[in-house]
């Protein structure tokens, strides 16, 4: 099975922001866990966070979904303002939201026209509905979402992120509990859209294959900051190490740090 | 999906949510709500029921004050729940506004519509007359309208509910156990049914037995009624706690390889060691007022209760065993 490596793209052909993140604090009560974070995603770009856990990954990602006021700092998607435009600038945001959270109650079927209707789509769009074919999901729309597995609420979830063509896709740990072949569905899929300048895709990850082989950037997340960035000509060096590249560079990034 | 459901995705979810429970589980559906009605024909057949619904007709104005007082408390309550749920839920991301108002609104009518559906009801048996039940309805209806403002704002100025998790915050320990044991899962079913007999769930409990007691009695005995009733209750809290603490222990420890004696033993001494001091301590108390009924009537009861409990506890225990194969194989007990 071969996998296309991404297109990647560079500084000159990066199309326009669809995130911009400035001097961005955030906590919780006196925990103060982002301290001044600048994060740039262009459409026609893929943007691999990482960072060791509790670096406040999720964190930055709930902030840039709304769900978390940040204490200051300015978030725009699309060039509109996250704090003073907010309808605006979720209607070009496709979230990943945490497996877990999804409504026990509800069929995957139900979830996905609730996230339909409120995104004001006529009707599911046709490439979502084929990656869920592709995910094998078709036969589960109409079971309760509470008797899904881990894998099966991530699949869901990955849909729901997806639906209306959201110019920024933004995923946390999206391949956490997929079999590998939906991951590897869920690479190329998200692979084609960036290529196609459709969106632009923002991803919290472990997982370094998906950053070395799919990502355009990376950026690494450490006490509250961005504390390293690797360009796309930077990971293409790193892919060209043999053995473990980009993980000794990020062992050695947060040693360093 | 209508319009209105569409640009309320929070609501048409909990809608969608309502309906799939009915049509999915409809005999449990359907049972919570039979026990809901039999619980408010319960409470609008008691003897004080209707003296007390009459009183409070007739002194509307303390029933408006009443009313605002709690509205108030429950809108502010209310308002932060659902402003953390809106900020964590999974349509938090959606281009659609989340009306807390709106939900605090529905949650505050239905509140009402229970009251004056009970006073309807204490009407419908002739325990009040039609003036009585207008102005208690229009005293709590007025008085609800001016607690959802005046909670909304309560919130807004930082004086509003509590912390939204119950949680009992437990020093560490300095040092690691030398000799690690199952001693600590003791305190699992014991913190739980702490947790069942909390304030919030304790205080609407007490309503029964304030109610079944006869009017004009003294305020002692009201005292001492609640009082016994809240450890009645804190004993039957913990005879639940053990029941469901045993299947979520089980499920976790279902790895390991815990005889089943042993970890029903973990389970349960705590619990009735707890059930057992509580007790004690309420028949000595009653013997001082009730010697003899409490020596003929309460101690057999009591008895008879904790023999029930343990039953319970280690069948619950057993079959939470059987259920994720704990113990199996005998090793380790």
């Amino acid at each position: 099975m071969s996998i296309s490596l991404p297109d990647t793209a560079t500084s000159d052909d990066a199309g326009s922001q669809v995130l911009l993140v400035r001097s961005l604090h955030a906590g919780y009560d006196k925990l103060v866990v982002l301290n001044g974070v600048d994060l740039e995603v262009s459409r026609g770009e893929w943007l691999a966070l990482l960072g060791p856990n509790a670096s406040g990954k999720t964190t930055l990602l709930h902030c840039i979904a709304g769900m978390l006021v940040p204490s200051a700092g300015s978030i725009s998607i699309c060039g509109h303002a996250l704090r003073r435009q907010a309808l605006a600038a979720k209607r070009a945001l496709g979230f990943g939201c945490a497996p877990e959270s999804l409504p026990d109650l509800l069929t995957g079927r139900q979830c996905l026209e609730i996230y339909a209707a409120a995104k004001g789509l006529a009707a599911i769009g046709g490439d979502v509905l084929a990656l869920a074919e592709e995910f094998a999901f078709s036969g589960m729309l109409d079971g309760f979402v509470g008797s899904y597995s881990l894998g099966t609420k991530q699949k869901l979830a990955v849909l729901l992120a997806l639906l209306g063509e959201p110019v920024l896709v933004v995923l946390d740990e999206a391949f956490n509990g997929l079999d590998p072949a939906s991951a590897l569905v869920l690479k190329r899929h998200l692979r084609s859209r960036v290529s196609a300048q459709r969106c632009g895709v923002l991803l919290a990850t472990h997982a370094l294959d998906v950053v070395e082989r799919y990502s355009d950037r990376a950026a690494l997340l450490l006490n509250g900051r961005i504390a390293r960035e690797w360009s796309s000509e930077e990971l293409a060096a790193l892919r060209a190490v043999p053995g473990e590249g980009l993980e000794v560079a990020l062992a050695a990034a947060c040693a360093g740090s | 999906m209508p319009r209105w459901m569409a640009a309320h995705p929070h609501l048409s979810s909990r809608l969608l949510a309502w309906t799939n429970a009915y049509r999915y589980r409809r005999g449990r559906t359907v049972l919570a709500a039979a026990l809901i009605v039999v619980a408010v024909g319960v409470v609008a057949v008691l003897p004080p029921t209707g003296p007390i619904l009459g009183w409070l007709g007739e002194n509307w104005a303390v029933t408006f004050v009443l009313a605002v007082s709690s509205f108030t408390l429950s809108t502010a309550r209310r308002r932060q729940h659902a402003s953390i749920a809106a900020a964590t839920s999974w349509l938090a991301s959606l281009p659609a506004r989340h009306s807390v108002w709106m939900q605090v609104a529905i949650g505050i009518v239905r509140r009402l519509a229970v009251v004056v559906a009970l006073a309807a009801l204490v009407w419908a048996i002739g325990a009040i007359d039609r003036s009585d039940f207008s102005r208690f309805s229009f005293a709590t209806a007025a008085g609800a309208a001016v607690g959802l403002l005046g909670g909304w704002r309560l919130q807004r100025a930082g004086i509003g509910a509590p912390g939204y998790h119950y949680a009992i915050v437990r020093r560490p320990r300095a040092r690691w156990a030398s000799a690690p044991s199952l001693s600590p899962l003791t305190n699992w079913p014991a913190a739980q049914g702490r947790v069942f007999s909390r304030p919030k769930k304790t205080a609407p409990m007490l309503l029964l037995p304030m109610l079944a007691m006869p009017m004009g009695s003294p305020g002692q005995v009201a005292l001492a009624v609640a009082a016994a009733s809240m450890a009645l209750f804190s004993v039957f809290s913990l005879s639940v706690a053990a029941v469901r603490v045993a299947f979520d222990a089980a499920r976790w420890l279902a790895p390991t390889t815990v005889g089943r004696l042993r970890f029903t033993g973990a389970l349960t001494w705590r619990v009735m060691l707890t059930q057992i001091l509580v007790l004690v301590v309420l028949l000595l108390l009653t013997t001082t007022v009730y010697r003899r009924r409490a020596l003929t009537v309460g101690a057999p009861l009591a008895v008879g209760y904790l023999c029930v409990s343990l039953a319970a506890a280690i069948v619950a225990a057993l079959i939470a065993c059987r259920r994720v194969g704990l113990g199996a194989s005998g090793r380790g007990a």
